[in-house]
């Protein structure tokens, strides 16, 4: 059981690492995540290693990032996190990366989620509304309420700049 | 619009190195099943120590209705935590001592107002509370059984006498009856049961400026209640009630107002005697006369077996001792063995000293008083060995703790046969408890009560129920 599971860690933990990233906006905190839902996979792996144990470890971190004592934990941690802002000499994918690092955690858990599902994962509303389990109208406000917001604190990342169009 | 988002994030998600968190993973999720699987078992042993705990409140027995007469434990403790109350299942079945104080287990409501029941012939303890600060013995008394505890309300809007029956756990209020009564105390059962004599305190104008005490018979089973004497309210009135063995009469002690002290006008702390008089259950005296100084009529038990004298408690100094009267006069009585020529009763009895007071319980088939010694507090703000009324040698600030003493004919010293904890500091045992003359080895119960257990297994089986509807919703949230 262990070596399958192993297997499975190995396989699928960039991807993994990757959402959980998105997921969070930090690289600790993503390990945490990543580690709690495997953890929690691991326990389960005998009834779910048969079917897709990657969903099963995705809805776990989705679950997680919003669940009330990961908020807690999440927001305690990121007090002692400096905010990243981008500088004059990136890259402009290094600048863009930096951006979008910093208007994530400026999100809440579940407008974050609902974005990283949405335009990551590329999952229509309905599949995300099943993933988080809430309804679609949530998804919806949540979604709208996330690109606002994001439109607000960095419209490079939602709407492209008309210089940078030009350029 | 969110071409630019889509691409930012999977920019960064490129850039996102593969956490290794195997390993930390794999210790996380062993060490959550050791700990949810701790948590289960720990909370079906409390599911499963429930009957246990429980058990321990023991089956109840029918020491009385068989006859045997139980026995009295060598020691009494402290309740335990979330012990079984009387009318609580089990029934604890008659009891062979109650007792009360300031001990811990003892209090509540900032007062020792709990008292403690114990089995007929095993250590099972069930309390109850009455409203006031409790003196078993005094004013809230045991059946000569063993079945029954008469507690007063401790309220002036409703007086009334409840009567516990400890077999059945029913409980009974009684009204006296007498108008104006602000509060009745029981103060002495018959021997038969049937009736209880009780003290109420009535005011005697509507602004209550002063009160005067009624004693009165009251019949159980119905019935008009019998008055027996109308006095001052006073710590002393109605305090000790002694019915004789056949249960025919009873003798009482009335307060006499003392002198008024001719140099300043208080009353001198040491007062004449009371007045003992002896009534039949018609409330027609009998008899009466007035002790002297530092006497009293010695407690319940005061007649002897055979009913044909009373017996007093007088102080010398520390020192206590009985001695017999005549209930017709309250001339003392010398009583000669006729096989040696000797003298016998209250004078071959050994004295007891050092004690605030001693009170007379009865007597034992084999002939010994056995009385409840009053200890003196460490602190205890008065001296015993001069004048000072009985209310106050009993009052828990001057006592310190009690016991139950066999005084034997013919021993030098008294024979202990029950010891209490600090600050429990009165009892009263069963009157066929008594007679019996029969000490056990105790073994109070320790540590946690019944009710503690029950708690505990319902809140084990509530945090089962909330760990199971998690698990399940956790399950149906993840899809696994």
């Amino acid at each position: 059981m262990s070596e399958s599971f192993h297997e499975f860690v190995v396989q699928r933990s960039p991807a993994l690492s990757r959402t959980a990233y998105l997921l969070t906006g930090d690289h600790q905190l993503a390990e945490d995540l990543l580690q709690s839902a495997l953890a929690r996979t691991y326990r389960h792996w005998r009834r779910i290693h048969g079917g897709d144990p990657e969903a099963y470890v995705r809805r776990a971190m989705y679950h997680q990032q919003v669940s009330w004592w990961r908020r807690r934990r999440v927001a305690e941690r990121l007090e002692a996190v400096p905010t990243e802002r981008p500088r004059d000499d990136h890259s402009d994918a290094t600048a863009l990366r930096l951006t979008l690092d910093a208007a994530l955690r400026r999100l809440t858990p579940r407008q974050r989620a609902v974005l990283v599902l949405r335009y990551y994962e590329d999952l229509t509303e309905a599949q995300v509304a099943e993933v988080l389990g809430c309804s679609i109208g949530t998804v919806k406000r949540h979604g709208h309420d996330a690109v606002r917001r994001l439109r607000a604190i960095a419209p490079e990342l939602v709407d492209r700049p008309a210089e940078r169009s030009v350029r | 619009m969110t071409a630019r988002l889509r691409d930012a994030l999977r920019e960064t998600a490129e850039a996102v190195p593969a956490y290794d968190v195997h390993d930390r993973a794999v210790a996380t999720a062993r060490r959550t099943r050791r700990r949810s699987v701790a948590a289960a078992l720990a909370a079906l042993a409390l599911v499963a120590l429930v009957p246990v705990g429980l058990r321990a409140g023991g089956a109840p027995t029918t020491a009385a209705a068989t006859g045997a007469g139980g026995a009295l434990p060598d020691r009494v403790s402290s309740p335990a935590f979330g012990e079984l109350h009387a009318t609580d299942r089990p029934r604890l079945g008659p009891a062979s001592v109650i007792f009360s104080g300031q001990a811990p287990g003892l209090v509540w409501r900032e007062e020792g107002s709990r008292v403690v029941a114990v089995g007929a012939d095993s250590d099972r303890y069930r309390t109850f509370t009455v409203g006031y600060e409790a003196r078993t013995g005094e004013d809230v008394v045991l059946s000569a059984d063993g079945r029954r505890v008469a507690h007063g309300s401790g309220s002036s809007g409703e007086p009334r006498v409840t009567v516990i029956d400890l077999v059945t756990g029913r409980t009974r209020d009684l009204a006296t009856g007498v108008a104006g009564s602000v509060t009745s105390t029981p103060v002495a059962w018959s021997p038969d049961g049937r009736r209880l004599v009780v003290r109420d305190t009535v005011a005697i104008d509507e602004q209550r400026t002063d009160y005067r005490s009624v004693l009165s018979l009251l019949p159980l089973g119905g019935g008009p209640r019998v008055e027996l004497a109308v006095g001052p309210h006073s710590g002393g009135f109605g305090r000790t009630v002694a019915f004789a063995p056949d249960g025919r009469r009873l003798a009482y002690e009335v307060d006499r107002p003392a002198p008024l002290d001719s140099a300043d006008g208080r009353r001198p702390a040491d007062p004449t005697g009371a007045t003992v008089r002896v009534s039949d259950l018609d409330g027609r005296e009998v008899s009466s006369f007035t002790l002297p100084p530092s006497t009293w009529l010695a407690g319940k038990g005061a007649w002897t077996p055979d009913g044909r004298w009373l017996t007093l408690a007088v102080r010398q100094g520390y020192t206590w001792r009985l001695r017999h009267v005549d209930p017709a006069n309250g001339r003392e009585v010398r009583m000669i063995d006729p096989a040696t020529g000797g003298e016998a009763g209250a004078a071959r009895l050994p004295w007891v000293s050092g004690v605030t007071a001693i009170r007379l319980l009865g007597w034992t088939d084999a002939g010994a008083a056995m009385v409840v010694s009053y200890l003196p507090h460490p602190n205890a703000p008065a001296r015993f060995d001069g004048p000072l009324e009985m209310d106050q040698r009993s009052a828990y600030g001057n006592v310190g703790t009690v016991r139950v003493l066999a005084l034997e004919p013919g021993a030098a010293t008294a024979r202990t046969l029950l010891t209490a904890p600090d600050e429990v500091v009165a009892v009263d045992v069963a009157d066929d408890v008594v007679r019996a003359g029969r000490v056990r080895e105790a073994d109070p119960p320790a540590g946690l009560g019944p009710r503690f257990w029950l708690g505990a297994g319902l809140a084990g089986v509530a945090g089962l129920a909330v760990w199971g509807v998690a698990r399940w919703r956790r399950r149906r949230a993840y899809g696994g």
